[in-house]
């Protein structure tokens, strides 16, 4: 699954351990998922969205 | 595994629970195992004791460990699954084998279950230590 995270990061100046905090995850979690080495959960992916104030499909799509 | 800080502090006290019912589970084993010979020259009821205390902190350990895995941020939580389906497929594959191996006349050496526990436990730390890195 593709998706826009390192890309709204940035636009926010956000390192991934900034991001980890707003989202509660570990930063290795953030670093899979910019990499797509690993897909969020549902719960994971709406606390992403609400994080960057958008909608899921804004930020994840099929790849 | 979370981020902030009052979670990480949670987080390392899970393992912290986690490490010591295990060193509890690990020493009363080694009490049942060896106290009869070593300690209380075979006494039964001693036996009995040091068992039961085997069993009831094994249960601990076992609480503790599935707490701990909820607990777990879902990126480190499919490590640890990773880890344990790869430890409990090999140790079942190699387990069988090897015994149909001694069934057979296969092999020389007599099959112990600590071999089998050692096997799983290896896996799952390598397995562990490799999806880790993966992720890292």
């Amino acid at each position: 699954m593709r998706n826009r995270l390192r890309e709204l990061r940035d636009e926010r100046g956000w390192s991934q351990g900034a991001l980890a905090e707003h989202a509660d995850v570990s930063r290795q979690t953030i670093n899979a998922i910019e990499t797509r080495k690993y897909d969020p959960s549902l719960p994971l992916a709406f606390r992403l969205a609400r994080v960057f104030e958008l909608r899921i499909e804004e930020i994840f799509h099929d790849a | 595994m979370t981020a902030t800080p009052a979670s990480e502090r949670l987080a390392t006290r899970r393992t912290l629970h986690l490490a010591l019912a295990t060193v509890g589970w690990v020493g009363t084993l080694a009490l049942a195992q060896f106290g009869p010979e070593l300690l209380w020259n075979r006494g039964v009821v001693f036996s009995w004791i040091a068992l039961v205390l085997n069993l009831a902190v094994g249960a601990i350990w076992i609480l503790v460990h599935v707490r701990y895995l909820r607990a777990a941020g879902e990126l480190q939580r499919k490590v640890l699954l990773d880890a344990t389906g790869l430890a409990l497929g090999v140790g079942l594959v190699v387990g069988c084998a090897l015994t149909a191996a001694h069934g057979a006349g296969l092999i020389g050496f007599q099959l112990d279950v600590a071999l089998f526990i050692i096997l799983i436990a290896v896996v799952y730390i390598v397995a562990t230590a490799i999806g880790n890195l993966r992720y890292r």
